[in-house]
């Protein structure tokens, strides 16, 4: 089971990794085809489709290794018992989002299916096809987050050993 | 009522960000309780259609590119060259190679979107060469502390594409905004090191062996690389042949070029890079997919709305209102990050800062730079953490080495106030 779940996170991180790459095309072909002048329509949207896959998809890997930031200014103030407290509220408030937006995402993929809607740029994809990504993302970073609970309760500690600083700004 | 509304969540904002849950879940889980309790909309199809809509962008598609351009540079030995074809040329400045720690971040700040990573970058070469010779420490980590922080000013700029997507304003705009006031502030550290060195002769080590200007020129050649990189990017964004989202794409490109020229990119590199700028997007995505939420949930609420003619009431002149809003970012600064700063301020406000007349390309130059300033104020400040990173020492010294540059960037945000030609001159004169 944890190697399943372990191996479930890294593939999605690797996907993500290959939309980004996807992303990095798409824009590349738009440039080429603007300057060719050859038709090519729609890869603007193409590349948004690819951004949000990275960023869903990377979700839990992202999470197993502890680099979503929080404010620990007051958790590390905190004595043991109230510290405690706060972190099994994190992960219990934590999961109870990703739930949250794991369900919407699934029933967003299923409306959009359903109602047969399509893309209002020059693309005319069917939503449903690029909102798999983002289900799927969304779906294993509420496993995740289960995981990081269960992981707790039994006394393991879940989170990869903390990163270097996030090299953001 | 709506008074005590608006009160009311935003002390729960600031109650559940300090309770340690993660910041892109905690804007998220705010908007829920919003939205649930002061409005009939149904929640999670709206949050899923705005999470999906503001993810899914063009726009934003510039963010995880240029993520992934500074990625793929800060592997490479750019920084090492950077070292060997400024150092020959400023030896004779008051301050000498103090002067690497500015110019050098300056110009990878053209590069990178991030003052961290211009930080570490730069950092990495510079601390270890300054020591050897003798420089101060102080100075050495100080003026890098405070340089770090042109990365979010020069462009391209991470901070500036949240802004401008918050906003709704030309990312391509903001960039070019940024060139003047960060060639200012970087000539002003390096005003500051002169003066410095001038006052203490004694603490400033001796020049390196005199060279000739042919060895001097010679010395160059390495920064032809990164000059390149600059022009092509910019250079695309401020002809009007690319947008922003192009420029980052063509930067890439380069960069991936530039590695694989100097012979530092490999199979694992590359992948190296590629997860890194993944998992970094990852992470902000979260916050902005929060923020969005939020604030279509504050819009709804009208609470923006209402907060901007709760301020216009007060009768307060535009000066002093900057002055609040400096302080209230510095405040902000002490525990929230700049992008999480960004996202809140645009979520509740926006329409305060449109009705006291501020130009939102002169905005986001001013928050970038009061960020800037976050950025180096304990306890939370992510160039502190990278100069921890690199120095080992304590982040209180880290952080009193850099204070006067924190008065100085005080100052400047005063200047651009009195002088906003500085930010808005040179956008103006774009084509297209």
């Amino acid at each position: 089971m944890r190697t399943l779940l372990d191996w479930s996170y890294k593939l999605l991180a690797l996907l993500a990794c290959v939309a980004l790459l996807a992303a990095f095309a798409a824009v590349g072909l738009t440039i080429v085809a603007r300057e060719t002048g050859w038709d090519l329509q729609g890869l603007d949207a193409y590349a948004g489709y690819a951004i949000a896959a990275a960023l869903f998809l990377a979700l839990p890997g992202t999470f197993k290794r502890g680099e979503h930031i929080r404010v620990t200014l007051l958790l590390d103030h905190l004595r043991p018992p109230l510290r405690k407290l706060f972190e099994w509220w994190s992960l219990g408030a934590g999961f109870a989002l990703a739930l949250f937006m794991a369900v919407y995402a699934v029933r967003l993929v299923w409306i959009s299916y359903d109602t047969h809607d399509v893309s209002q740029a020059m693309d005319a994809t069917p939503l449903w096809i690029p909102q798999l990504a983002m289900a799927l993302g969304c779906a294993v970073f509420a496993l995740a987050l289960l995981d990081a609970m269960v992981t707790r309760a039994r006394g393991g500690s879940f989170f990869d050993s903390v990163g270097e600083a996030a090299r953001a700004e | 009522m709506d008074a005590l509304i608006a009160v009311l969540l935003i002390v729960l904002l600031l109650a559940v960000l300090g309770s340690g849950l993660w910041i892109g879940l905690s804007l998220l889980g705010v908007a829920v309780f919003a939205m649930e309790v002061f409005s009939n909309r149904p929640v999670g199809d709206s949050m899923m259609l705005t999470i999906w809509g503001s993810t899914s962008s063009w726009t934003l598609t510039a963010l995880p590119l240029f993520l992934w351009m500074g990625e793929i540079l800060f592997r490479t030995k750019l920084s090492e060259d950077m070292f060997k074809g400024l150092a020959p040329w400023i030896e004779r400045l008051p301050g000498r190679l103090l002067h690497v720690n500015v110019i050098g971040c300056a110009i990878f700040a053209a590069v990178s979107g991030s003052s961290a990573a211009t930080c570490a970058t730069i950092g990495k070469i510079t601390l270890p060469e300054l020591k050897r010779r003798g420089y101060p420490d102080a100075m050495a980590v100080g003026t890098l502390s405070g340089a770090g922080t042109l990365g979010l000013l020069i462009p391209p700029s991470i901070i500036m594409i949240v802004y401008g997507v918050a906003a709704n304003v030309s990312i391509a705009k903001l960039f070019i905004a940024g060139v003047l006031p960060g060639i200012l502030l970087a000539l002003l550290f390096m005003g500051y090191i002169v003066v410095w060195a001038l006052r203490h002769p004694d603490q400033v080590p001796p020049a390196d062996a005199r060279t000739t200007l042919v060895q001097k020129l010679h010395a160059s050649r390495h920064l032809i690389p990164v000059l390149a990189l600059i022009a092509l990017v910019l250079g695309a964004i401020y002809s009007g042949l690319a947008t922003a989202t192009e420029a980052a794409a063509l930067g890439v490109a380069g960069s991936l070029l530039l590695a694989l020229i100097e012979r530092s990119l490999n199979w694992q590199r590359f992948v190296e890079g590629l997860q890194s700028a993944t998992r970094v997007y990852c992470m902000i995505g979260l916050i902005l997919a929060g923020a969005a939420f939020l604030t279509l949930a504050m819009g709804f609420i009208g609470l923006p709305r209402h907060l901007a003619e709760f301020i216009g009431s007060l009768g307060l002149s535009p000066f002093a209102l900057m002055l609040m809003l400096v302080l209230f970012f510095i405040v902000l600064g002490c525990f929230l990050d700049g992008i999480s700063m960004v996202v809140l301020t645009m979520a509740v406000l926006l329409p305060t800062v449109e009705k006291a007349g501020f130009d939102l390309i002169w905005f986001g130059i001013f928050i970038v730079l009061v960020v800037e300033m976050a950025q180096i104020t304990p306890p939370v400040g992510f160039n502190l953490f990278v100069l921890q990173g690199l120095t080992k020492r304590d982040i209180t010294w880290i952080a009193r080495v850099s204070l006067p540059l924190f008065w100085l960037m005080l100052a400047y945000v005063l200047v651009i106030y009195f002088v906003p030609g500085i930010v808005t001159w040179l956008p103006a004169q774009m084509q297209g």
